[in-house]
């Protein structure tokens, strides 16, 4: 299917209701634009080279259009010499696009950060998680706050692996994330954790598709998102349990923390269970800072933007907290402290 | 003109909540290095006295004053009396996710201090505050509260008296919910700070008073202080309870 013969999805589509199409789209929607190549750089513990596997399990419009645009395909390979992989690029000029395929043969985390000044920025990133193998990996949106951003994730867990995903969502304008993890052998588990800080008038939107194709599989989902300003963040989840899929366990929880009488947050969880014995919960909720906890912290010595300022970060890292990998965890909370130490200006 | 060693002093003190009066003309002084109790039965206003000298934002002071080491503390908001060296051990303190409790004792005692804090010297101190209250330095990485039983919640309310070293201590039902043993590493914890802080102790029962010797035992009905004794009067409210107060109130 070509971009150009395919129907512009419409608002009614639960995947485009709250961020439409030419609303993420870098030019006027009929275009495919000329875009420059995302450019990688690795620290240690791997190895980048050209091409990507076929790895084609969606065929909607944003994975179509970014297969269409001018961007280099990059398979990352890691060889076990470091704990943790960085993996670095930068999106510049009006647009740009990149392309990533990681296969995990064995246990790693990789981080992945993304920076830059591009007007546009789209990339997708696919990988597997081979069988018995324990992989994390991080995603650390660090756009200029001029960026559009179009993110696709495409994940399959093969047989008694264990995926760890942790985003952090803290650069970029507008962003349209569409994650998606395939469970596909039993004993497949996956821990998704996700931040977001909205500010300004950032418009985050992430949708989160969890699919448990066999049973014994489990999946875990946090989103934490603080909104401030103007800024609107949007959580849609689909989890799909097979018929088959019996003894899987799910859970889905969606918190929004609203800093503003301005600020929105959506989180909308949305169910497909078929199969007749598993477990499937699923929670969301929006509240302001709760005045009990600055009335705590400012009995301790805080002043009010202090003990605000405590109980975001707080907030944001506590959606990390059910991630087992340590590496994982310290580095994007790591991240996360700089970006609020200077945000919040502390 | 005001002695030195005097901490709080409260006059004719009137508090409501959304216009329901709870504390109807209570007047209490306490100096540095007392213990005062406050007995009484649920709904007297005896937490509520606590979180109004707190500066909680919630009570409104209707007539009365409360003054602070001789100073007014009408103008002082809740992080700025916490600065001027009051600590509130909370009845119920609050969950904080995420923040972890090794970095909000920091930020506290920084912020109480207001002066940098050296690492070795901070660590050094609150290595021994935990040893006290016997604590396992696991505590330090948890989320504040979070996921902490009842007895964890009232160490970790003494930990920080001893690590902000307060001139003026309030006590919320500490001692509520601990099993004996806490209770006597809690009590332990009181009485390393009370020297040099005057304190005042909210409680239900005398059990706390076997290892924390107070000053004096207020009972406290109605919004007010109706009686005044010694340690024996916890002892007497143990066993009689408060009706016999109640008709033969002091005048």
């Amino acid at each position: 299917m070509k971009y150009s013969k395919m129907e512009l999805p419409s608002r009614a589509d639960h995947l485009w209701r709250y961020t439409p199409w030419k609303r993420i789209h870098p030019t006027s929607v009929e275009q495919v634009p000329k875009a420059i190549p995302i450019r990688w750089s690795l620290n240690e513990g791997g190895s980048l080279s050209d091409g990507v596997p076929d790895h084609s399990m969606n065929d909607d419009i944003a994975r179509i259009f970014l297969s269409e645009l001018r961007s280099e395909k990059v398979s990352l390979s890691v060889d076990g010499s470091a704990s943790i992989v960085h993996l670095h690029g930068v999106a510049s000029g009006h647009a740009a696009a990149g392309r990533l395929h990681i296969d995990f043969h064995q246990d790693t985390t990789v981080v992945i950060h993304l920076s830059g000044e591009a007007d546009w920025a789209g990339l997708h990133i696919t990988g597997s998680v081979q069988a018995n193998v324990r992989a994390g990996v991080g995603f650390v949106n660090e756009l200029s706050a001029n960026t559009k951003f179009l993110r696709c994730e495409d994940w399959i867990v093969e047989r008694d692996a264990r995926l760890e995903l942790a985003s952090l969502s803290i650069g970029g304008f507008r962003c349209k994330n569409d994650l998606r993890t395939r469970l596909n052998a039993t004993g497949s588990s996956l821990k998704q954790a996700i931040s977001v800080h909205g500010h300004n008038q950032r418009h985050v939107d992430h949708h989160i598709e969890i699919h448990h194709n066999v049973g014994h599989t489990d999946s875990d989902l946090h989103v934490h998102a603080a909104c401030n300003d103007q800024s609107h963040s949007i959580s849609t989840g689909l989890l799909t349990i097979a018929e088959s899929a019996n003894q899987s366990d799910a859970s889905q929880v969606f918190k929004n923390l609203l800093l503003s009488e301005r600020s929105r947050a959506e989180a909308i969880p949305e169910l497909e269970v078929l199969a007749d014995d598993v477990s499937a919960n699923h929670g969301a909720a929006s509240s302001p800072v709760d005045p009990d906890q600055i009335h705590y912290l400012m009995s301790r010595g805080l002043g009010l933007e202090e003990a605000t300022a405590l109980i975001i970060e707080g907030f944001m890292q506590d959606g990390f907290s059910m991630l087992k990998s340590k590496e994982l965890i310290d580095e994007i909370r790591t991240r996360l402290t700089v970006h609020l130490e200077c945000e919040l200006k502390r | 003109m005001a002695k030195v060693s005097e901490i709080l002093r409260i006059e004719n003190l009137h508090v409501s909540v959304e216009g329901t009066a709870i504390i109807k003309g209570l007047s209490l002084t306490i100096n540095q290095g007392e213990i005062h109790v406050i007995m009484g039965r649920n709904g007297a206003g005896k937490s509520t006295l606590a979180s109004v000298i707190m500066g909680h934002p919630a009570y409104e002071i209707t007539e009365g004053e409360i003054h602070y080491l001789s100073q007014p503390l009408e103008q002082l908001s809740v992080f700025e009396r916490a600065r001027a060296g009051m600590f509130l051990s909370f009845q119920y303190p609050v969950v904080i996710p995420g923040v972890q409790v090794g970095t909000f004792l920091k930020k506290s005692v920084q912020s109480v201090r207001d002066e940098p804090i050296k690492g070795r010297a901070f660590r050094k101190e609150l290595n021994d505050a935990m040893s006290t209250l016997d604590m396992d330095k696991t505590v330090l990485s948890r989320y504040v509260n979070d996921g902490f039983s009842g007895g964890e919640k009232k160490r970790l309310e003494i930990l920080q008296m001893l690590m902000l070293n307060p001139k003026l201590a309030l006590l919320d039902e500490t001692d509520s919910g601990l099993d004996i043993d806490a209770l006597r590493i809690v009590a332990k914890g009181i009485n390393q700070v009370v020297p040099q802080a005057g304190c005042l102790i909210i409680t239900h029962y005398q059990r706390l008073l076997d290892h924390v010797k107070p000053d004096y035992v207020h009972v406290m009905i109605d919004g007010q202080i109706l009686l005044t004794g010694g340690p024996e009067l916890a002892h007497k409210l143990e066993d009689k309870g408060y009706d016999w107060i109640d008709v033969t109130p002091e005048a």
